[in-house]
């Protein structure tokens, strides 16, 4: 596990990953036992009672079926927002919290290359997200039967925690992409958190004026959940464009690492 | 004569407010130990950065081991050992975790020679680098930089932070690799650091590199400050006129002056009566820096 920076970068934060791993998919896991409290006459009577702009804040849009119900809840906000966390947080340590904590220059005073050290840091993000998409899969597909979420396939929940570690992967890409830039911790935590927010309300809240619908369109939000991956399977027009955001901001991120000088 | 290890033609590096390089001349010699020495913020860690691709200089160019850092800037660290004076590094791994790490990066480096360096100077690396104290963790930093054997060692300010035992150690490890035909160019602010290993020193101030000299030539001209105290009154006549002795001041028992070159002929005269302290305080870099210029003044108004 020592033998590269890809490596030695998931085996320092091994502890870290399993333990959110395992936290979101514990999260993850509640939200889904709630269905059947939910799927009662009562309750979707008093979720009607709400206004629908709010629900639609929330990513409440549909809560009849399982799979509306766990798009909403589970994979509508609060995982999404904890896989975002985790994404900024490392995608700001792989180059930015690195040089800010002067551990930087003794790894680039090694023989690796710049653009191999980026590439590889960001490597081990991706492959978090996999780890934390992989847990959370089979924690969804454990509670599926419990929780009576009939209807959703193996396939579709892998479809669409499959869009989740790619949003995951797009805000990561962010963060990274700035730090790797600007060599500036706050600035990258601070630009991808604000980013975040502004796409979250520009899918549920801004859509709701009028004139302002097509904010939806340029939402990574949208791109995860608008085409409803738990009901539809796998968006591949939507995965790729979050493929490709992804890859533009590492990209560019690294070429602008590979020009300026490492902050002391 | 054989190409010069380190050489940088008039290297400049502007940056934000602080002063970095005003066309920086290096020369460093195969097999030299050499001392990079001058005040903070003269712009030592700015060439040590700029030799190491860390950051790219404003004009002028830079050559280690031959090779232009930026763009073979792989095979020339693979050549090369660095030291920074503030080692820091992640605290939650081992300090084997580490070692292997960077040893794997240049192609590993056998767990044996690994023992052998921590076990010379002392350092558990088996124990978490966050418990460890800032002596140990510096020790950490002298072992990566010296376990793969390399070309050319780059210390900068590297015994900041070690116990006088463990700079001794680090002088001997420094001699045995010029004995070994490594080069090192390692810069410092106090000239004791460097003057027990280096060959040469050169000397940098606001950017430049004000001199080169023999290390010997220069401590002749150190001047530093004298403190002795005699058991019984002395007279300041007696000291007046000995080479290179100013600004002398006795009170009573008590000899205060400033000292030039050699201390033989004012020890010599101070010997004549009894002796009960001895200070003498490391000679002062500025005033070495004064004295060059004043030096180098005169010699220029006598050729005008």
């Amino acid at each position: 596990m020592l033998r590269n920076v890809f490596t030695k970068t998931l085996w320092d934060a091994r502890r870290s990953l399993l333990g959110w791993a395992v936290a979101i998919s514990a999260v993850a896991a509640m939200y889904a036992a709630f269905w059947p409290t939910v799927n009662t006459p009562a309750m979707q009577q008093a979720m009607r009672n709400y206004p629908e702009g709010i629900l639609e804040a929330f990513n409440y849009n549909d809560l009849t079926s399982p799979a509306g119900y766990l798009g909403s809840s589970v994979y509508g906000l609060l995982i999404p927002l904890l896989v975002a966390v985790l994404a900024i947080a490392w995608g700001t340590r792989a180059v930015a919290g690195d040089e800010e904590a002067g551990t930087l220059d003794l790894l680039l005073a090694h023989p690796v290359g710049r653009t191999r050290l980026a590439l590889q840091r960001f490597a081990a993000l991706g492959a978090a997200l996999a780890v934390v998409a992989v847990v959370l899969w089979l924690a969804m597909l454990a509670i599926a039967g419990p929780a009576e979420l009939e209807g959703i396939t193996a396939a579709e929940f892998a479809a669409a925690t499959t869009q989740l570690a790619l949003f995951g992967a797009c805000f990561g890409a962010l963060a990274f992409a700035v730090g790797a830039a600007t060599g500036r911790k706050a600035l990258a935590l601070g630009a991808s958190a604000g980013v975040a927010v502004l796409a979250y309300l520009a899918n549920g809240v801004f859509p709701q004026v009028e004139g302002l619908q097509w904010t939806r369109d340029l939402s990574p939000w949208h791109w995860y959940l608008g085409g409803e991956p738990l009901k539809n399977g796998l968006q591949a027009g939507d995965a790729l464009l979050l493929l490709a955001v992804t890859a533009v901001l590492v990209v560019a991120g690294t070429w602008r690492f590979n020009r300026r000088d490492v902050a002391v | 004569m054989t190409e010069p290890v380190i050489l940088t033609e008039g290297l400049v590096k502007h940056y934000g407010r602080s002063r970095g390089l005003a066309g920086l001349d290096l020369e460093v010699r195969r097999g030299e130990v050499y001392g990079f020495l001058g005040p903070n913020g003269a712009g030592k860690t700015t060439t040590i950065r700029l030799l190491l691709d860390l950051i790219r200089p404003t004009a002028g160019r830079a050559t280690v081991l031959g090779a232009d850092p930026r763009r073979d800037g792989l095979a020339v660290r693979r050549r090369v050992g660095y030291l920074a004076g503030d080692f820091v590094v992640d605290g939650r791994q081992t300090g084997w975790e580490l070692l292997t790490f960077l040893g794997n990066l240049r192609g590993g480096v056998p767990r044996a020679r690994i023992d052998e360096l921590a076990g010379r100077l002392d350092l558990d690396p088996s124990r978490r680098i966050r418990t460890l104290s800032r002596g140990n963790r510096q020790k950490l930093g002298v072992v990566q930089a010296f376990m793969h054997a390399p070309e050319l060692l780059v210390l900068d300010e590297p015994t900041s932070g070690l116990d006088p035992f463990l700079q001794q150690e680090f002088v001997d490890m420094v001699r045995e690799a010029r004995r070994a035909g490594q080069t090192t160019f390692m810069s410092s602010h106090v000239m004791s650091e460097v003057q027990q290993t280096a060959d040469r020193v050169g000397i940098i101030r606001e950017g430049r590199l004000v001199t080169v000299e023999r290390v010997e030539t220069l401590r002749e001209r150190a001047v530093r400050k004298v403190e002795i105290h005699f058991d019984a009154p002395v007279a300041a006549q007696e000291f007046a006129a000995l080479p290179g002795v100013g600004d002398l001041r006795v009170d009573g028992t008590v000899l205060r002056c400033r000292l030039a070159g050699r201390a033989d002929p004012l020890v010599k005269v101070a010997a004549r009566h009894t002796v009960v302290d001895l200070l003498s305080e490391e000679p002062d870099l500025e005033e070495l820096f004064f004295d060059y210029y004043r030096n180098h003044g005169e010699e220029g108004s006598h050729a005008a």
